[in-house]
């Protein structure tokens, strides 16, 4: 009897911790939702609030924001980098973290260690020297001066994550296909891509997250209004002498929250799946 | 599982290429207008700005001054692009670097000398044939802020300068003038502050920060300096028994509660001061268009900074318009003359952006734009040191004062020790 | 004559050709070249010319005494934010694990603070620690339990304090994911067989569940560190290093040096510092975790 009760309590106790955790997770989202459904400068009111009164609940900000300033352009501007980031940033690193996996040769360990050594560095400490090759390049102001610099951002860890999941698709599947007389492409299509994809999956999430949200880079690398990506739009709002319009840049920052959180709900089970084993195995 | 996998890859591309398909329908959306007559080659000028993206001042940049510019000088075209402010000045830095500087920008006074060394300004006096004609019709104060050793390296484009912003309906309830001199501000803050009726705590005196910006109004006022006037020693300037007194003054009002603003977890200068809770600042005619923004119904008066021993002296702001190395040397002077022309100036100056050209000064619409208070301090404000280390000498100038306010040092001894370190940043320059 | 090794040679090689150059181009290169202009004088006035200068950009950012104000500021937030966020994320993960229902909104709504952007999350808690703001409120208005507004984020300790709690509500969400990850591979016998022997729930947890994911914590350990020496935009954002510089963190610090004063040689020597310090940590953490592989 005693552990029946012991058991309800401890599922109790397992509830509510989660609960207030979810609590705490969402209140600053919910804040921000609220200011963005607050006329523009209601926002030292006091006594302060998380959520407006019912009767003040405006979306002229989200009209204001979507009619006036054409920023769907730098919102679809951020799509196709992020977009283009992960189907690059997948290939290139699935085709790296196979090779290191499966096969020995001259400069692995180096090319594996350089790969994940990198990650050290933190990235806005290169901005100047990437500068100065972007435009070399001739990319500068152009959205691809900064599709290839996030695919290289993002390749370690993607790389790592795969090469680890790789490791353990049983070696008698790359045999099996060799001794039919298959090559490397064959096993490297048929099989590792397919039996990866959840960590790849995974990877991919992370990597558009991490391209969808990066501000410095692309401040940096654009010029034009019309080539800005969705962080630097939002950016504009605030204002010279200190002073910036919350309520613009709440509601241009709970749409583009949007994307995100439907990707992460759509690919939730694959998350979780990919990194699994995906070198994190004890 | 595969095929949901696969599914779903297959939504991303296809959600992908319609992005991309709107995207590059959009592009030409944008681009015609651009590509279409192809009567004239057409030379792009690109101009660098920090008018905020939302504001009235760029409103009329687009619709009204750049339309104006490209029917007068077919041929040009302008791509303006907005950032913000400390988001520009970083910009230039980093693009000198490798060359991708714009034709024309829009700077910060403040910038000139760092940008004259890093030597990316063409001097306009040496190179330009038009320079002495087009500059004559521009303020002599202004037109100061772009000269730096012998030349100007760039024309003024507009002009600011801070006054005194006081809460009308507080002032009247207590019955307290405006004060005029230090002496009384001082009083004037110290006795407005303290908690008012809901019991939230009010302030005299906003400074959003503590660096020479801010500062040197009272400083100068109270007949001090941080300099001598070729900026090359501060000894027996910043340290003096004025710029002492002055900063006393702060020290007083920020131990009485009476100042604040500066610190990180402050109200917000406008926000404070639209919803009562402090009592007087000092700062530009931006702030104008701000309170009618947000706090469209709130009663204020301005006057003149308060003087003191040294005058009412405050301090000029303002940005110029530059010509950058490499870039399209005529199409940039074309606009730059352009933007300082008559008509751009009184265009401008509906936005609240102050003219320097003497003629534009005198129209009718600047007589009665809101800013004209203005315009007599502009004639008095001076410019904070225009050499190439300000921005060391600014921060070491911010960390001092902040010491002597919030950690409660010794004035004179800090100012004293300051003058050190300014010696040699002066000497370095 | 193609013989099938050749073949599959070649396509090894074409494999990895596309990842390699791109490293190489777009990693590798720039941080060669700052590697090298750390050695060199380049700031403002040298922007086309550079001298060689040794090692002095290096002492000159080791004998800075704000260099070594953010060096601290950096180490603290990593060794408090670290653990701290690990420790909830891994309490979140065994909590949603054991759950047989509602696991996946759990998991979404733990979640959701790591695909806030930075910018909005640090923005909201300035909001919230602004001496007038949401938390004075409720602990000096509505409850009263302090006798005055608190000013969270005007001093050096308190400030880093609101941003440390800004990294760790941020960072929960991420170690929950790769736990979870983690404990879906614990073996389910490791469990039959601690049940056989008796074992509770929390000693179920001490003896199987932790060291059968020792690596994961090991390379969230290393991942997370890398990450808290990055942190920037929540500093940036919420006190941009005051007051007087106290608040700077290594990453802030190097901006502020590039970016205001254009000293960049010292930026570069700072970065690379920077690295032998994550260097350095990372093989301790690395010691530290496969001594206690051996003892198991």
């Amino acid at each position: 009897m005693k552990k029946r009760q012991t058991f309800r309590v401890g599922k109790l106790l397992c509830y509510l911790t989660l609960i207030i955790g979810g609590i705490v997770s969402i209140l600053p989202m919910t804040y921000m939702l609220g200011t963005s459904l607050r006329p523009n400068g209601a926002l030292y009111e006091y006594p302060p609030r998380f959520f407006p009164d019912l009767d003040t609940i405006t979306i002229e900000n989200y009209i204001y924001v979507l009619t006036k300033e054409k920023f769907y352009i730098n919102f679809l501007n951020s799509i196709i980098v992020s977009v283009s980031t992960i189907i690059l940033a997948a290939i290139i690193s699935t085709s790296l973290a196979f090779c290191i996996a499966r096969f020995r040769f001259p400069g692995r360990n180096l090319l594996f260690g350089l790969v994940i050594g990198t990650m050290i560095i933190p990235g806005t400490t290169l901005i100047i020297t990437q500068f100065e090759l972007a435009s070399f390049l001739g990319v500068i102001n152009k959205l691809t001066g900064l599709i290839p610099f996030y695919v290289a951002w993002v390749i370690p860890f993607s790389t790592f994550m795969i090469k680890g999941f790789i490791e353990n698709i049983p070696r008698e599947f790359d045999q099996a296909a060799y001794i039919d007389g298959g090559s490397v492409f064959t096993v490297f299509f048929n099989i590792a891509i397919p039996l990866a994809s959840p960590a790849i999956a995974s990877v991919s999430i992370f990597n558009f997250l991490t391209a969808w949200e990066e501000f410095q880079w692309a401040l940096t690398v654009l010029n034009d209004n019309a080539k800005r990506t969705f962080p630097i739009a939002i950016s504009g709002f605030l204002g010279q002498h200190q002073f910036t319009q919350w309520g613009y840049v709440f509601a241009m920052s709970v749409i583009s929250l949007i994307p995100v959180i439907l990707i992460f709900i759509l690919f939730q089970k694959y998350f979780i799946t990919g990194l699994t084993t995906g070198g994190l195995k004890g | 599982m595969k095929n949901q996998i696969l599914k779903k890859i297959l939504i991303l591309i296809i959600l992908s290429s319609l992005s991309i398909l709107l995207y590059a329908c959009n592009s030409e959306e944008t681009l015609t207008g651009r590509e279409d007559n192809k009567e004239s080659p057409q030379i792009t000028l690109d101009f660098w700005h920090h008018y905020s993206a939302q504001s009235p001042e760029n409103e009329i940049l687009t619709n009204v001054l750049i339309p104006k510019f490209e029917e007068e000088n077919k041929g040009y075209k302008i791509n303006a692009v907005s950032h913000e402010w400390a988001d520009l000045h970083d910009k230039f830095i980093i693009s000198t670097n490798s060359g991708m500087l714009p034709d024309v920008g829009r700077l910060d006074i403040a910038w000139l000398p760092e940008f004259e060394k890093m030597d990316i300004l063409v001097p306009l006096d040496k190179e330009i044939s038009e320079f002495e004609s087009v500059s004559s019709e521009l303020l002599e104060n202004a037109l100061n802020t772009a000269k730096i050793g012998d030349h100007y390296y760039a024309l003024p484009l507009n002009t600011n300068t801070k006054i005194l912003f006081v809460n009308k309906t507080a002032f009247n309830d207590n019955d307290i003038q405006i004060p005029s001199t230090m002496q009384e501000m001082l009083e004037v803050a110290k006795e407005l502050s303290g908690k008012n009726p809901d019991g939230k705590q009010i302030w005299g005196l906003c400074e959003p920060a503590l660096s020479g910006w801010n500062v040197l109004p009272y400083i100068w006022s109270f007949g001090g300096d941080i300099t001598d006037e070729t900026y090359t020693k501060a000894s027996g300037y910043v340290n003096s028994p004025e710029t002492v007194e002055a900063i006393n003054m702060l020290k007083e009002l920020y131990k009485a509660d009476a100042l604040t603003g500066f610190n990180s977890g402050d109200i917000p200068m406008t926000d404070g001061f639209g919803t009562g809770r402090y009592m007087m600042i000092i700062d530009g005619p931006w702030k104008i268009a701000e309170l009618k923004g947000s706090y469209p119904d709130f009663q204020y008066e301005t006057a003149d900074v308060p003087s003191g021993k040294g005058g009412s002296v405050s301090v000029l702001g303002g940005e110029n318009i530059g010509m950058l190395k490499g870039g399209n040397q005529e199409g940039a002077w074309a606009f730059m003359k352009f933007m300082t022309g008559s008509f751009a100036q009184e265009e401008m100056a509906k936005a609240g952006q102050i003219p320097v050209n003497k003629a534009a000064l005198q129209s009718n619409t600047v007589k009665n734009a809101p800013f004209a208070p203005f315009l007599d301090a502009i004639t008095k404000a001076k410019i904070r040191p225009p050499i190439a280390t300000w921005s060391e000498v600014d921060n070491e100038l911010s960390i001092a004062i902040t010491k002597i306010l919030t950690e409660d040092a010794d004035t004179q001894k800090t100012l004293d020790e300051l003058a050190i370190k300014l010696d040699a940043l002066l000497a370095d320059k | 004559m193609e013989t099938k090794a050749m073949k599959n040679r070649i396509q090894i090689f074409l494999l990895l050709l596309p990842g390699i150059l791109m490293f190489s181009v777009f990693t590798i290169y720039p941080i060669v070249k700052l590697f090298v202009m750390s050695f060199f004088s380049w700031d403002l006035s040298s922007m086309h010319r550079q001298e060689f200068i040794g090692f002095q950009n290096y002492a000159a950012v080791l004998s800075d005494e704000v260099f070594l104000i953010s060096l601290v500021n950096t180490l603290l937030y990593t060794m408090i934010t670290v653990p701290a966020q690990m420790a909830l994320g891994l309490l979140v993960a065994v909590l949603i694990h054991s759950l047989p229902r509602y696991q996946i909104s759990f998991r979404v709504i733990h979640y959701l603070p790591v695909i806030t952007p930075w910018v909005i999350a640090s923005l909201v808690f300035k909001y919230i620690f602004n001496t007038e703001g949401m938390l004075n409120y409720f602990l000096y208005e509505l409850l009263h339990l302090t006798n005055r507004n608190i000013a969270w984020l005007d001093s050096r300790w308190s400030g880093m304090f609101v941003i440390e709690t800004l990294g760790i509500w941020k960072g929960v969400g991420w170690n929950m994911v790769i736990f979870l990850a983690a404990l879906q591979g614990v073996p389910e016998e490791l469990y039959e067989v601690a049940d056989l022997d008796g074992c509770g729930g929390i000693r179920k947890f001490f003896y199987v569940t932790l060291p059968s994911i020792k690596n994961t914590i090991l390379f969230a350990m290393v991942m997370l560190t890398i990450g808290g020496f990055n942190v920037f935009t929540s500093i940036k954002l919420i006190t941009d290093g005051k007051p007087l510089h106290q608040t700077q963190t290594v990453l802030t610090w190097m901006y502020y040096k590039a970016f205001r004063n254009g000293e960049f040689g010292y930026t570069a020597a700072l970065s690379f510092i920077v690295v032998v310090a994550l260097i350095f940590l990372a093989t301790l953490q690395f010691r530290i975790m496969k001594n206690r592989n051996e003892e198991d």
